[in-house]
């Protein structure tokens, strides 16, 4: 027998199919069309924003994120499920494309069919099973929301709506392609390539031939139907995330990652800095919403939400977008409230796992730029000041500018002042100048790299804050004093080369710095040491000790440095336990996005919490690479007394224990 | 309505201080610099007033070299109109009473309803100026407020005393206050405002014009306090313990009223 089968049995191929089903599709087609229309006209309530360039990268990655389904398929439940049927229904889909070329083109006007023989059986078995599967993983879906909701899972009658008409869908397809077969398969060797129909068709074998066709015919149109609803709804309901979700991946941020845009300083004619109301934002804000499924995995790891403060990256995304098409000249801030905006420590842990490519943080800083620079709202008074202590001595701790560099001098090391000849500069922060604990970290960077023959030149009392927390917190304007002055001191030195021990510069002076005119190499200290140790320039000794490791946000998530903390804790002979929550997945200490600089006031602590954790892996040390955590973490073993089980430590501290120096005399046990 | 407001810039008291070649003052190398805290009390408080006055000008004025202009930017940018910069590079030397000719001087001819100064300065602290330049001016002071409130020509202050204890004042225009910490909080200046400071009126008058009095007092020396004895190890029981402290707290130090 042949293996094919005849498009439009019993259904007919002539005008009294065609045109209904063709201006429906038109009608359908219109309806979506005019209504992303309207939804276009909404996103342009927003300030342009460049994100077109580069289209052939763009597409590449489109393609590949939605037909990887990767960032979806990266929790395993239930993104699992939707991959499947994502695929399921994309093989239906094609299945179904291929099924028009041939039955209202190739076959109707040239007679060429293809959809016969072997092509004909793999295109059966594989459309069965994909049909298939798109049934038993929308179950699986429909179960989990409607009878095992996880916790702040919103749900909606769009859902409802959703779930059933694509349901439906699978099912009066398969009820077709089984009183299809019943009449025409059974019986046939075909049978065996439609499985699942095979099933159904053996149902319906007690049916007579006249029900049976009545009934194939009357589903057919049914389904039809549905499919048209389903194309009409789009626009409507989540269902647009098809498009949008997949708009997204196009439009995503091609820049250095968590890099904020610079506001000009030198214009003259802007009469608002930051956002505070929707013409504010930019077009991409608005349409991020429209991207946003609801998924709830950023607000699941928003170490603030999941303390108790009143922040939501989700609901935060959402609010925006509703305000977009309800109120479009809604006060924002109100709207959101300053709470929830001061709570975000931009530690990225919701930009990293949305599946829709949304950006959260930078939402969050333009509105707090508004705040700040607008109104001269802070957090707190002690935000602001720390802020006029950055001002006046250049750093938030408000300690004397004139001793920034004091604490290098026993060390031997210069100022580029006194000697610019340096192999590198020792750009050291606010922490590890002014902090006693953070100024033993810098003491030990500095100790390992003169080990290593590695000459190196700080700033001293010319270094100013980077200006990251100012920036992060919305002062854009003291962020940009600071870092103009740095720079000018960097580059009147000549400077090749730029070390630092706090993943905060490092992300600064290797990214935001680069509008305002850096263009030194900068790198970060556990990769240079990874270097040195690499080379055979330094040596560790690897010494036994229970440790476990903290990823900072700014080295982890904002950089991808995983790996290189890793080999060195490794080179010091580090038994290291993973915390459940590690690399892109680790809970923030807390002081970022400018909360270094302020008290927090609601809910638990973030740094207990993560304190917490670390004990849990029953090590001894929890290491860590920012001065940012290690005070936090030292704060927090405090407030979870635990001081007797866990000691924070810096990972350069770890090192410089066990250095290998050719005198062994020389080793100092700690 | 015509106010003024005078500030002085004074080091950021976390700088590490020396002693200046000439043993009087302290040395100027390595030093922050910012307005004196009192005085950011008293620019609030007369940019509040103005923004409840409306039809208010509001002066600031500074006595220094060229690096005080910072500090009567910042003024600008809280919302001050314009400044008067008193050019004198040699302003340290100079004693209360001079600044306060110097001020007296300046306002004399322009009718400022209402003066604010800052209670004393963190460099000098010597609280003399502001009444010093009421009294050449013929004007009423009230001296070390914490309150302040303005109608129709009258200000109601409240005034710190000791043990927390405060003086209800009432006095008419015109009039000089001396602001002390409690009285508000400083604004942080907005964005918009630091521009537009950098197009406001800013005019230098040379501190000889002004200077119309003698001094009266010179600084003879200044030293840090020599170290004095050791500590005092009390011992005993807790009770006793706390019954010796809380003796030497109220006999021999101020902690204790």
């Amino acid at each position: 027998m042949e293996f094919t089968r005849d498009i439009y049995w019993n259904v007919g191929h002539g005008a009294w199919t065609l045109i209904p089903m063709y201006l429906l599709a038109a009608g359908a087609f219109y309806v979506l069309v005019k209504a992303f229309v309207k939804r276009v006209a909404v996103y342009r309530l927003g300030l342009p924003l460049e994100r077109t360039d580069q289209p052939g990268v763009r597409l590449r990655r489109m393609f590949a994120r939605m037909l990887s389904q990767k960032k979806v398929i990266r929790v395993q439940w239930p993104g699992l499920l939707h991959g499947l049927f994502f695929w399921g229904f994309g093989l239906l889909f094609i299945g179904t494309v291929l099924i028009v070329i041939q039955a209202d083109f190739t076959d109707l006007f040239f007679g060429v069919k293809f959809l016969k023989g072997s092509f004909y059986k793999i295109f059966s078995i594989v459309l069965d099973l994909a049909g298939f599967v798109c049934i038993v993983m929308l179950g699986g879906l429909l179960v989990r929301r409607y009878f095992f909701p996880p916790e702040g899972l919103e749900t909606k009658k769009d859902d409802a709506i959703m779930h059933a008409i694509l349901l439906v869908i699978l099912v009066t397809g398969f009820v077709i392609e089984g009183a299809r077969m019943a009449v025409t398969e059974l019986g046939t060797p075909l049978a065996a390539w439609s499985p699942v129909g095979l099933v159904i068709a053996n149902g319906m074998s007690g049916i007579g031939e006249q029900s049976l066709l009545g009934l194939h015919k009357g589903t057919w149109w049914l389904h039809l139907f549905l499919v048209m609803g389903f194309f009409v709804l789009i626009p409507f309901t989540k269902f647009r995330h098809i498009l949008t979700t997949s708009a997204n991946y196009f439009f995503e941020d091609l820049g250095p990652r968590g890099k904020l845009v610079n506001i000009d300083l030198e214009d003259e004619d802007a009469e608002t800095f930051g956002a505070a109301v929707l013409k504010e934002m930019t077009w991409k804000d608005i349409f991020d919403a429209d991207a946003c499924t609801l998924c709830k995995r950023c607000q699941d790891r928003c170490p603030a939400y999941n303390t108790g403060k009143p922040l939501s990256p989700m609901k935060l995304v959402n609010q925006i977008g509703e305000a977009a098409f309800t109120s479009p000249d809604a006060n924002l801030i109100e709207l959101i409230g300053k709470d929830v905006l001061w709570s975000c420590t931009t530690c990225r842990a919701c930009e990293e796992i949305c599946p829709a490519s949304i950006e959260h943080v930078s939402k969050i800083v333009e509105l707090r730029r508004s705040m700040v620079l607008m109104e001269g709202d802070f957090p707190g008074e002690e935000v602001m000041s720390a802020m006029e202590a950055a001002e006046v001595n250049g750093n938030p701790l408000g300690i004397g500018y004139a001793e920034r560099g004091e604490w290098a001098e026993k060390l031997g090391i210069k100022s580029l002042a006194e000697d610019s000849e340096v192999d590198a500069l020792y750009f050291v922060g606010c922490y590890g100048s002014f902090d006693r604990r953070n100024i033993a970290v810098a003491e030990s960077f500095v100790k390992l790299c003169q080990t290593a023959g590695v000459k190196l030149g700080i700033l001293g009392k010319e270094e100013k804050c980077c200006g990251e927390p100012m920036r992060k917190m919305g002062n854009e304007y003291l962020y940009q004093s600071l870092a103009v002055e740095n720079i000018e001191r960097i580059n009147s030195y000549g400077v090749k080369k730029i070390v630092t021990t706090c993943p905060h510069c490092y992300n600064t002076l290797a990214k935001d710095y680069r509008d305002l005119d850096l263009d030194v190499e900068v790198i970060t200290y556990t990769v240079f040491l990874e270097n040195l140790i690499k080379s055979g320039e330094l040596k560790i000794n690897a010494e036994d000790i229970s440790c476990t490791y903290h990823d900072s946000c700014y080295l982890g998530r904002y950089n991808d440095i995983y790996d290189a903390p890793r080999s060195l804790i490794a080179a010091a002979g580090g038994t290291l336990v993973e915390m459940g929550k590690n690399r892109e997945e680790s809970f923030c200490c807390s002081a970022g996005g400018g909360r270094i600089m302020a008290e927090e006031k609601i809910g638990e602590r973030i740094n207990i919490e993560r304190v917490k954790m670390a004990v849990e892996t029953g090590a001894d040390v929890l290491l860590s690479n920012c001065p940012f955590c290690l005070t936090m973490f030292e704060d927090g073993v405090k407030g979870a007394e635990v001081e007797e089980q866990l000691r924070p430590r810096d990972i350069a501290e770890l090192l410089v224990d066990r250095i290998e120096y050719t005198n062994p005399g020389k080793r100092e046990k700690k | 309505m015509k106010i003024l407001v005078c500030i002085k810039q004074v080091p950021d008291m976390e700088s590490k201080f020396k002693i200046d070649a000439g043993g009087t003052w302290y040395e100027k190398t390595d030093l922050a610099w910012r307005m004196n805290e009192y005085d950011e009390y008293a620019v609030e408080q007369a940019v509040q007033l103005k923004e409840q006055v409306k039809d208010a000008d509001l002066t600031v004025l500074c006595i220094g070299g060229d690096q005080v202009k910072e500090t009567i930017k910042k003024a600008l940018a809280m919302g001050c109109d314009r400044g008067a910069h008193i050019a004198d590079d040699d302003s340290s030397s100079k004693e209360p009473f001079e600044k306060a000719g110097i001020i007296a001087e300046y306002a004399k001819d322009k009718g400022f309803d209402l003066i604010f100064t800052g209670m004393q300065s963190q460099d000098k602290g010597s609280a003399q100026v502001g009444i010093l330049a009421a009294e050449i001016l013929g004007m009423m002071s009230v001296s070390t407020i914490v309150d302040f409130s303005y109608s129709d020509g009258v200000a109601s202050l409240k005034r710190e005393l000791e043990g927390g204890v405060k003086a209800c004042v009432t006095a008419s225009t015109p009039l000089v206050v001396t602001c002390q910490l409690g009285l508000n909080t400083p604004r942080y200046p907005t964005l918009p405002n630091i521009m537009k400071a950098k197009r406001k009126e800013l005019l230098s008058l040379p501190v000889a014009d002004l200077l119309k009095v003698d001094s009266r007092q010179e600084t003879a020396k200044i030293y840090f306090p020599e170290k004095k004895g050791g500590g005092l190890v009390l011992e005993g029981e807790v009770a006793e313990l706390a019954d010796k402290l809380v003796k030497i707290l109220k006999e021999k130090t101020g902690v204790l009223a």
